[in-house]
């Protein structure tokens, strides 16, 4: 209830910042050539991080401000979109913030964030080589981030309701859902779907058997009217409301994050209702996304910020946050301390076999941003 | 005997702040500035009329122009995420680039019209709800004994204490499958199947009439409170029954009341986003949830602005009927 | 009580026994909470008359209006208006309009659709409600504002508006509260001699609440005298001024000198009384039925007190005074001389004559005579 409610709240600021970031956009960019990182000498013990809701363990904030000293504001999101929203409104305040890899890519670009300032982070030597090759990708040579946690995109389904509506056949394929014949099946105990139009329009093409990544005209219309003929049968698109939804049993198939599906998954177990939630990986494969910490390039805090981000690379620490979210940490140092339970989990660390089908989300163009809002603002109204 | 002449003008300042301003008075600074403020008409009086303007042109006029500005800019990845729409060129010329394009796609977009048509319509029919339930409410409380009248007036304003959020989180509660109201159903043996309720259209009107009712219950209540009831009485005498009586004498003249408590709430629901997006099905389509998704989906800030613009003047007709009853029920006290 | 017997009247409705009263008000007593408004009244209203409920604020002569009209249910009693029991029966039901106090206008609608308002309800028909109305508004002057709103009017055209609208159904009886209230003195005057001539050209039935007593002098056919929520006397003007039966009365209407005394002569046909406060004895040329060494009163009107000079050669009451106050008011002049006991008595002459005025002046000693028929005789 809480977090749905956060985001509801979120929703609400948001407006009213249009007003103030329209209002303020003469000033930033004076401001963000002006402070260099790492200037202020001395800085006040304060930090202010934006980070996704249900993403951090729920002590390692308390045990970072006892540890440093630091006072931390700590507000939450639920989509990139949100998140860029702000960073490009310039003056968003914040110190730390974890875009995904593909947003965080042209956010780069954009001059939205600064060089970290590696000497100021020694934990890196802990994080996972392979997948610091990955997100160069995005980053080249891991200049502006480091990779917080990182997932898949998937199904999470009641397991009760979805066995007595298809019997022994598995949920395992994306078919089950982008077919329209096969959701009408789950029409009246409900579906939900991500609002993240660039990660449902990439697993679509996927499905398709086409690029997943493709920037064309064609292929993203191709598409989303795929999408429209499943829009009937959706119920909600949101990306954080799934979780408590999916865990009272208000709904019983959702497109989701899996961490957020696998949390979704214990709070059931833990009401104690009888709702068991599962998460699957589709055979076709799907998205593997990274987030990551960077710091904006007009950070008040920057030395707290590089304190924070370091902190969070502790093997220990950040063992912690992936048995508490369920999802996987690049941080190799601390595989040996993450439970067994989440470490055999095959949802939070795929097995080989399904992990040759991931795929990485690249970063859209301008022309396929557009070209994707106007279609997925087509698909949500069902228009 | 010439300080005691001087002393009423001096009265009103301390030894001390006397002196300091009989220095800076004598400034030429000083007096230049007040011959140039007197010269240009500026005086005490009118720089204190001022200040409504001023505050005015600070909070409506220098953001709407800002919006305004930025409709006319082009999109980008970037901070700011538009072009600016002056450049230099030469570094001595300045350029003015206006892009109409933001405004020819909204005109092109069937999206953006369904999407007004839509939010009028569910505030036109939410206002009239609001009008059916309000006006006997209003009606009520306006006869009630004074005891109670402000008890009940005490009850209307009630909710306004705690979070609009919050009151609207908490329909979710009552209207969803496992909540309230289709457990107690359940429970009692009427359905064995949950109604569907939230996520509908009838839980965004049922949001927007329950949140918005008490912005047509004042401005009636006020209306009716004020109305002369030996005019009810006379039409009694003349021979009208209770109900025609209320159709000719007072309906009528609580029309000022009616169109201000509609205006209170017809504004607010056509913008309204919280409400669809929280108690509202998915694919539900008004404007205000189509200018979140322009500016946080598309992250178009010319398109949202232009949105934004286009709701405005959509809604400045109805302003200017409501200011209109205000000033006809301005009039109709001072009789 | 003292009674004053008077001279035989003309035959008039309400002294006749068989006669029908049209509005008949039975014991009625009407109470908020404790307080008791109208006290067991009862007053019989005839067909054509134009009756005056006069009395001071709070006397509760609008609430019996108001129980005329059916806005309040009497707490106790009956009203029956042309014979029907009113009891149950609402406003909009009754055979009776009202003229509202503060007129009751309504703003929305102009000065036509304000008249038509009540045929309309009616369901008279389209083309009879149009000559109605305009013959109504020819009647009071107005039409050239058929189709203004009341604020763009004036106080009197108002007010001939609200007449117009209470009239134009035709209403048996017509109920006025401070008809004249809100007018100012010149055109209350012109408006009260208008409102006469309409209730007898149209052979209405007017019942009037007023708190100003010329007003009721002037209007009415019979005056209903009210006090704390009685009735304390009904009779004619003429019957009220000259006849009160009460000191209240006596000196609710207009002016009057009062002698307190004590009765020392009581014969059939005429009395005396010792009154120390004027230095003398009253004789009085008619009987009143009273116990002897009774304390009374004696009201005399000023006009009847005749003032000279030189003491008056026959006459059955005479006092001696000092002018003490001269007020010239052009018709006539106001004395108030002081008599030996200290107390002032108030005497108005007529100016029969240029310079009338002149022969008397202050601190002149003067001589008060009055007619053995003048003073009235009352024991409360």
């Amino acid at each position: 209830m809480s977090r749905a409610l956060n985001s509801s709240v979120r929703a609400g600021l948001a407006v009213v910042s249009i007003a103030l970031a329209v209002a303020a956009c003469g000033k930033k960019e004076e401001a963000q050539q002006t402070q260099a990182p790492g200037a202020a000498a001395a800085e006040e013990k304060v930090l202010h991080v934006y980070n996704w809701s249900d993403y951090i363990a729920e002590d390692t904030i308390k045990n970072f401000e006892d540890k440093t000293g630091i006072k931390v504001t700590y507000d939450v999101f639920d989509s990139n979109d949100m998140l860029e929203t702000r960073l490009l409104a310039g003056n968003s305040g914040f110190d730390v913030v974890v875009p995904s890899a593909s947003f965080l890519e042209r956010q780069i670009k954009a001059g939205v964030f600064q060089k970290l300032d590696k000497s100021q982070i020694p934990n890196l030597s802990n994080m996972d080589p392979d997948i610091q090759q990955r997100v160069a990708l995005h980053d080249p040579n891991n200049d502006h981030a480091v990779t917080y946690l990182w997932g898949t995109t998937g199904i999470g389904y009641n397991v009760d309701k979805v066995k007595k509506i298809l019997g022994d056949k598995p949920l395992d394929s994306w078919n089950q859902i982008f077919d329209p014949k096969e959701i009408a099946k789950f029409k009246d105990c409900g579906v939900s779907v991500l609002d993240a139009p660039d990660e449902i329009l990439k697993v679509v093409l996927q499905w398709m058997g086409r690029d997943p990544n493709s920037q064309k005209d064609e292929d993203l219309t191709a598409a989303a009217e795929k999408l429209q003929l499943i829009r009937p049968y959706i119920r909600k698109i949101h990306s954080s409301q799934y979780i408590d939804d999916l865990a009272n049993g208000e709904l019983c198939v959702s497109i989701g994050w899996s961490g957020d599906i696998l949390q979704a998954r214990d709070r059931a177990e833990e009401a104690g209702q009888g709702v068991k939630v599962a998460y699957s990986i589709p055979k076709e494969g799907t998205i593997v996304w990274f987030d990551m910490l960077a710091i904006p390039a007009d950070a008040k805090h920057p030395k707290n910020a590089h304190a924070f981000i370091n902190y969070l690379m502790d093997p220990q620490v950040a063992a912690n946050n992936t048995n508490f979210v369920n999802y996987a940490n690049a941080n190799a140092a601390s595989f040996s301390l993450v439970s067994d339970e989440v470490k055999t989990d095959p949802g939070v660390y795929p097995t080989p076999e399904v992990k040759a089908k991931l795929f990485p989300s690249l970063a859209y163009n301008e022309q396929a941003t557009a070209t994707m809002a106007r279609l997925w603002q087509k698909f949500t109204t069902g228009q | 005997m010439s300080a005691r002449a001087e002393a009423p003008r001096r009265h009103r300042h301390s030894a001390g702040v006397q002196l300091i301003l009989d220095f800076l008075q004598g400034l030429p600074p000083y007096r230049w500035t007040q011959a140039r403020l007197v010269r240009w008409g500026l005086t005490g009086r009118t720089l204190v009329t001022a200040v409504p303007y001023f505050w005015l042109l600070l909070f409506f006029l220098v953001p709407f122009i800002i919006v305004l500005k930025i409709a006319f800019a082009e999109a980008r990845i970037g901070i700011p995420p538009y072009s600016p729409l002056l450049s230099w060129v030469d570094g001595s010329l300045a350029q003015i680039q206006l892009n109409f394009a933001t405004f020819q796609n909204m005109v092109e977009d069937s999206l953006y019209w369904k999407a007004y048509l839509n939010s009028i319509k569910v505030a036109a029919i939410s206002t009239v709800l609001c009008l059916l339930i309000g006006y006997p409410m209003a009606y009520a409380i306006a006869r009630a004994q004074s005891t109670w009248r402000h008890i009940l007036l005490m009850m209307v304003i009630l909710p306004f204490w705690t979070s609009f959020l919050l009151r609207v989180y908490a329909w979710i509660g009552i209207l969803k499958n496992n909540g309230l109201i289709n457990n107690f159903l359940m429970w009692t043996g009427l359905i064995d199947q949950p109604i569907v309720m939230i996520q509908t259209d009838f839980a965004i009107y049922v949001g927007i009439v329950y949140s918005y009712l008490p912005f047509m219950i004042l401005p009636l209540y006020s209306n009716l409170e004020k109305m002369d009831l030996t005019l009810l009485e006379a039409a009694a005498d003349l021979g009208a029954k209770p109900f025609k009586t209320f159709l000719t004498i007072t309906l009528p003249l609580s029309m000022p009341g009616i169109v201000a408590g509609s205006m209170l709430v017809f504004i607010p629901a056509v913008g309204e986003f919280v409400i669809p997006e929280l108690l509202g099905p998915s694919d539900s389509l008004m404007i205000g949830k189509v200018l979140w998704q322009v500016f946080f989906t598309k992250r178009d800030w010319p398109a949202a602005c232009a949105v934004a613009i286009a709701l405005l003047l959509l809604l400045v007709i109805p302003i200017v009927l409501l200011q209109r009853a205000q000033a006809a029920e301005a009039r109709g006290a001072h009789r | 009580m003292a009674t004053n017997p008077r001279p035989q009247q003309q035959l008039a409705v309400w002294n006749d026994p068989q006669a029908v009263p049209y509005v008949h008000i039975d014991r009625v007593t009407k109470k908020f909470g404790d307080f008791v408004a109208v006290n067991n009244v009862s007053l019989k209203i005839y067909k054509k008359e134009l009756f005056c409920l006069l009395g001071g604020s709070g006397c509760g002569k609008t609430t019996l209006l108001r129980m005329l009209a059916g806005f309040e249910e009497p707490t106790s009693g009956k009203i029956f208006i042309d014979g029907v029991d009113m009891t149950n029966i609402p406003p909009y039901e009754r055979p009776v309009n009202m003229m509202f106090q503060s007129y009751a206008l309504f703003p929305h609608m102009t000065v036509e659709q304000n008249v038509a308002f009540g045929l309309k309800q009616d369901g008279v028909a389209k083309d009879e409600i149009r000559t109605r109305v305009d013959d109504m508004l020819k009647l009071v002057r107005l039409s050239q504002f058929a189709k203004r709103k009341p604020h763009q009017l004036s106080g009197g055209q108002r007010q001939r508006v609200a007449l117009a609208r209470s009239l134009v159904k035709r209403p048996k009886l017509l109920l006025l509260d401070e008809p004249l209230g809100a007018l100012d003195k010149k055109l209350r005057e012109h408006t009260q001699f208008e409102l006469v001539n309409l209730q007898e050209q149209l052979g209405v039935t007017f019942v009037v609440v007023t708190h100003d007593q010329e007003e009721a002098m002037t209007l009415s056919t019979r005056i209903g005298v009210m006090n704390a929520g009685e009735i304390i006397q009904v009779g004619t003007p003429k019957d009220i001024y000259e006849y009160p039966n009460s000191k209240f009365v006596a000196e609710f209407i207009g002016n009057v000198n009062m002698f307190d005394g004590r009765l020392i002569e009581d014969e059939p046909d005429h009395v005396r009384i010792d009154s120390p406060e004027l230095g003398g004895t009253i004789y009085v040329d008619h009987g009143v039925s009273s116990a002897p060494d009774a304390v009374v009163s004696a009201a005399i009107r000023p006009e009847k007190i005749i003032i000279s000079v030189d003491r008056p050669a026959q006459a059955d009451n005479v006092a001696q005074g000092i002018v003490k106050e001269i007020a010239y008011m052009g018709d006539m002049s106001v004395y108030l001389v002081q008599l030996a006991s200290g107390k002032v008595v108030r005497v108005t002459q007529p100016n029969t004559y240029r310079h009338a005025e002149d022969s008397i002046t202050w601190d002149q000693t003067v001589y008060l005579s009055w007619h053995a028929s003048s003073p009235v005789v009352l024991s409360e």
